[in-house]
């Protein structure tokens, strides 16, 4: 009963921020609607049985990305118009733009539909398992069947860390 | 009864069409990144769902953890060039970014 | 004999390297070449003797001929069995007992009539020119005579048409000279017309114009129907009608007889060879060869009344003539409507003696009569005198002449022992026979021939007796007379063309009827040598070729018989004999009840012609206007018809067919143009040319946008290009 209450509200949650992520024309309110739907996403990981994955999510995804977006928001300046003020086009797009972008999806899904059209139809009834912690299968995992993508990816973000913190240095005169 | 596989990538499906519109849509570049944000979170999310339903095991899951640091390296390095950019230029415009020799 | 290129091809060779000869360089031979002519004539004529002795002697009968081809062109194509036939024409020569004789006849004549020119026309400043043309015509003449078909027939009928308008305005200074060769060359292209397309329908219909095969195909029945545009005519007589139309054209019958009169312009020689004794023979000569086939299209009643009515007509024509050369070329008219009438009514032997017998009179005639002009001077014009009421007692004077004329007016009256006698009579005897035969209105033939001989012996006389006999009329012409003297090549021509107006050369009989039989002489060779062709004889040869070898097969040939004419039975033959009796008996009366009337009126002074010409006023009238033909011609059909149709056609032409067709395709290519100036103005430069650097231009404004280095836009081409690779199109 539970899972099912929070399988609609994390639906609902993620579908509303995603449109309204869609319609606003705010940086801000996009970075705030952004955290809406990756909350909604971490309650439908859990409903899916992945809890180790939603904290992840949470933690790294809202407390990190999000963050780190709206810092990036206001050393930018957001929804200031251009300096220059040269482009015609609106910051947040105009409706030339959002018709393009429809074009774009639309031919996207009809790419997705045609491969899985068939699958829309098969329905998978819910299964009721028992929702076990996780964390104790996905660090074994971790560490004996993917460890070499889990060292890889420690690279990567040292790689990210330092190439973050060089191109964001400003010059020395 | 409505949590099947199917209405988990429908949702996936929903957000990463809202994810493309947003990428080709807006003029931001911090928009963008927001844009594929949602991108990486539906894929995400139609891994751990094939891994629940289809395959019953956990890769699914860990192949979403790496996606998650992926992610977040990546949006700490985009968000890195987005400031050095603006530094440059003075405009978050995806249009003044389209010359190689800036 | 053989008969080989070397043999025959120099009866036509001789005189016409002669004529090339004068004609290029005759002006600086001495005297003017007109002894290279002589020389090329004399030698063809040895020539021509030569086969005339080897026909005579071997008297081969008269199926017998010599035919050898030579091919001229060939278009036909491939080679072998299955050779397709294009155009073919082959010549070659013909020579059987009548080509013999003719040959004879005419290098004969030529010669001798060569012989007197240089006599005649000696002091004229264009001496040279007058051989010339004698060369090519006798050149041609000798080859129509040779030429074995159609075709090459027409080439030298044409040649001598062309020779013959040249020497009748041979002064051409004088006006009326020009006029009359320019009329006399017109009036016989009419008749060659009709004889090209006789020609034409032969050919269309027997596939080669050669004598043998057209025989042979009437031998066959291959001349049924010819149609003409829907209409089905016979083809027999429709080429027969054709051929006999171009000899009444050359041959001066009724109603083409209006050249020769006005044709007595040119020198008297050319008068006495082309048109007494050989062009106007010659269309006799076609008429003879083509006869089978004018028997074929039933057309001998319509030759015999052509012939009868030109004989007489022509005959009352020159009663009332006075000039003397007038007087002859209405007797030759005359004689040759006898000719063509003994055609007609079927007498072939009759008719080709005839001929032969003409020439050589009328020849030697009209060379008398040059001889007498000749010596006769004119002090006010400085010229010759030909009007007869000027002459008068010159028998004296002209001693010599006056013996040949004597003797060949009474061959050409009619007088036994001589030579016209001989052959008008059996002329006369079939037409008879033929008018008795047929009946009714063919009775008129045979009263035409009798009264034309009848008046041919008056005229004769009349012309004999005012010019030779009498005090003479004009003194001061009878002065400026020289006494003739005997001069070789004045006189031996005439002395020698006298000499073969004699009879016996001709018949072995003195009145043609076998009745009187001279000793010495044993056979009727004309009459034997010459019939009538036997078509189904003429397949018996085949044909040989003309070249430096005799390649005949000379089968043992059946000797004529004599004494017999082989075609008729028995009962014809005997009323032949009685038709023939009759006829001898008449003629020689008309003969000499001419000559007595003539006598009467012009020596003895006692009848006064002055009472018929008061008593047929109008038709005196008539006949000094030549029954009114050259009126009707000119006059009547040339300006008032001709004329006026040429100018309407004219003016359609002109206004109608070049504004319309002419002009009109100025408007269709004006439009073209216009039409081709758009096309290549906007299709293809506009299009083509610039549109293919638009093109580029617009594909580049196109492409550009994909070049914008905007990241989404690569992101849109992107999600593009992935449902192009579903559609499996593969960019």
């Amino acid at each position: 009963m539970f899972v099912k209450f929070l399988f609609i509200a994390s639906s609902l949650l993620t579908i509303v921020s995603a449109l309204s992520m869609l319609m606003t024309k705010d940086i801000m309110h996009a970075c705030i609607f952004l955290l809406g739907a990756l909350m909604g996403v971490a309650g439908l990981f859990l409903t899916l049985g992945a809890d180790f994955l939603a904290a992840t999510q949470v933690m790294v995804y809202i407390g990190g990305v999000v963050v780190l977006m709206l810092f990036a928001v206001m050393l930018t300046g957001g929804n200031e118009l251009n300096k220059r003020g040269l482009n015609p086009v609106p910051l947040m797009g105009n409706k030339f733009t959002f018709a393009l972008g429809v074009f774009g999806a639309s031919m996207f899904f009809i790419v997705v539909y045609q491969l899985l059209y068939k699958i829309f139809h098969y329905f998978h009834l819910s299964v009721v398992d028992s929702y076990e912690s996780t964390v104790e299968k996905i660090g074994r995992l971790l560490l004996t069947d993917h460890i070499l993508a889990f060292e890889i990816s420690s690279v990567l973000l040292l790689g990210a860390l330092v190439g973050a913190a060089i191109i964001a240095r400003p010059k020395r005169n | 009864m409505m949590m099947g596989l199917t209405s988990y990538l429908l949702i996936s499906l929903f957000l990463m069409i809202c994810g493309i519109i947003i990428m080709i849509a807006r003029k931001n570049i911090i928009a963008i990144l927001l844009g594929i944000e949602l991108i990486l979170n539906a894929s995400a999310l139609n891994f751990v769902a094939y891994s629940k339903f289809v395959a019953k095991n956990f890769d699914g899951q860990i192949f979403t953890l790496f996606i998650i640091v992926v992610a977040a390296a990546e949006a700490a390095v985009g968000l890195a060039i987005t400031i050095r950019h603006f530094q440059i230029s003075e405009s978050i415009h995806i249009d003044d970014a389209t010359q190689l020799l800036a | 004999m053989e008969y080989t290129i070397g043999t025959i091809a120099p009866i036509i060779l001789f005189p016409l390297v002669a004529f090339v000869i004068n004609a290029f360089c005759g002006r600086k031979l001495p005297r003017q070449g007109d002894w290279i002519s002589c020389i090329a004539i004399f030698l063809s004529f040895l020539w021509c003797a030569r086969i005339f002795c080897d026909f005579y002697y071997n008297q081969y009968s008269s199926d017998f001929y010599i035919h050898k081809v030579f091919n001229w062109i060939d278009l036909s194509w491939g080679t072998g069995p299955s050779k397709a036939s294009g155009f073919k024409v082959d010549m070659g020569i013909f020579i059987d007992n009548v080509a013999a004789i003719m040959l004879l006849m005419v290098s004969g004549v030529a010669s001798l009539i060569h012989l007197f020119s240089t006599f005649y026309m000696k002091g004229d400043p264009k001496y040279g020119k007058f051989f010339v043309y004698l060369s090519l015509f006798s050149a041609a003449m000798l080859g129509l005579v040779l030429s074995d078909n159609l075709l090459s027939v027409f080439i030298f009928w044409e040649i001598m048409g062309f020779c013959s308008y040249s020497l009748i305005g041979f002064y051409h200074e004088k006006n009326a000279a020009g006029d009359a060769s320019l009329k006399a060359f017109m009036t016989t292209r009419v008749g060659d017309v009709c004889f090209l397309l006789g020609i034409l329908a032969i050919w269309s219909i027997v596939g080669n114009v050669n004598f043998v095969d057209i025989y042979q195909a009437l031998h066959q029945g291959s001349f049924t129907t010819l149609s003409i545009f829907n209409i089905t005519i016979s083809a027999a007589s429709f080429a027969g009608l054709m051929i006999f139309l171009g000899t009444i054209g050359k041959s001066a019958q009724f109603p083409l007889q209006v050249w020769l009169p006005d044709a007595m312009m040119g020198p008297t020689p050319c008068s006495a060879l082309i048109h007494a004794a050989t062009m106007v023979a010659a269309g006799v000569y076609l008429s003879l060869r083509m006869y089978p086939l004018m028997e074929a299209g039933d057309l001998t009643t319509l030759i015999a009344f052509v012939g009868a009515i030109t004989a007489f007509g022509a005959a009352t024509i020159a009663l009332v003539q006075t000039d003397i050369k007038a007087v002859l070329a209405f007797s030759t008219i005359s004689q040759l409507g006898y000719m063509v009438m003994g055609i007609g009514v079927g007498a072939y032997s009759a008719s080709f003696m005839h001929l032969i017998t003409h020439a050589i009179f009328k020849a030697c005639l009209f060379l008398s009569a040059g001889s007498v002009i000749h010596s006769l001077h004119d002090h006010h014009t400085h010229g010759h005198v030909q009007e007869m009421p000027r002459m008068g007692g010159l028998k004296k004077k002209l001693p010599f002449t006056f013996f040949a004329m004597t003797c060949c007016t009474l061959a050409i009256a009619g007088v036994p022992f001589f030579s016209g006698f001989v052959s008008k009579d059996r002329i006369l005897g079939d037409a008879l026979y033929w008018g008795s035969k047929h009946g009714t209105y063919h009775w008129i033939v045979p009263l035409l021939g009798f009264s034309a001989a009848f008046l041919t012996a008056f005229y004769m006389f009349r012309m004999m007796y005012l010019t030779f006999y009498g005090t003479p009329r004009d003194q001061a012409v009878y002065d400026s007379c020289h006494q003739e003297k005997l001069s070789f090549n004045r006189n031996i021509p005439l002395l020698i063309l006298s000499v073969f107006t004699l009879g016996i050369f001709f018949s072995g009989s003195l009145t043609g009827q076998q009745k009187v039989k001279l000793p010495i002489v044993k056979f009727e060779w004309f009459e034997t040598l010459v019939q009538k062709p036997q078509l189904f004889k003429f397949s018996s040869f085949k044909k040989e070729n003309f070249g430096l070898k005799d390649t005949r097969e000379i089968k043992a040939l059946i000797p004529s018989v004599y004494g017999h004419n082989q075609t008729l039975s028995e009962q014809e033959a005997h009323e032949t004999h009685h038709a023939h009796f009759l006829g001898a008996i008449i003629s020689i009366i008309l003969a000499f009840s001419g000559i007595l009337l003539a006598f009467l009126m012009y020596l003895r002074k006692s009848l006064d012609p002055s009472n018929w010409v008061n008593f047929f006023p109008r038709w005196t009238k008539a006949l000094k206007e030549r029954y009114y033909f050259d009126y009707l011609y000119q006059e009547i059909l040339i300006k008032k018809v001709l004329l006026r149709l040429n100018y309407y056609l004219a003016k359609f032409d002109l206004d109608v067919f070049d504004r319309i067709a002419i002009d009109g395709w100025q408007n269709v290519s004006r439009c073209l143009y216009r039409a081709h100036r758009v096309f290549d103005e906007y299709f293809i430069d506009r299009l083509a040319v610039d549109g293919s650097g638009k093109s580029i231009r617009l594909f580049n404004m196109f492409l550009r946008y994909a070049q914008t280095g905007k990241v989404q836009i690569y992101f849109l081409i992107f999600l593009v290009v992935l449902i192009s690779y579903l559609f499996k199109l593969k960019i």
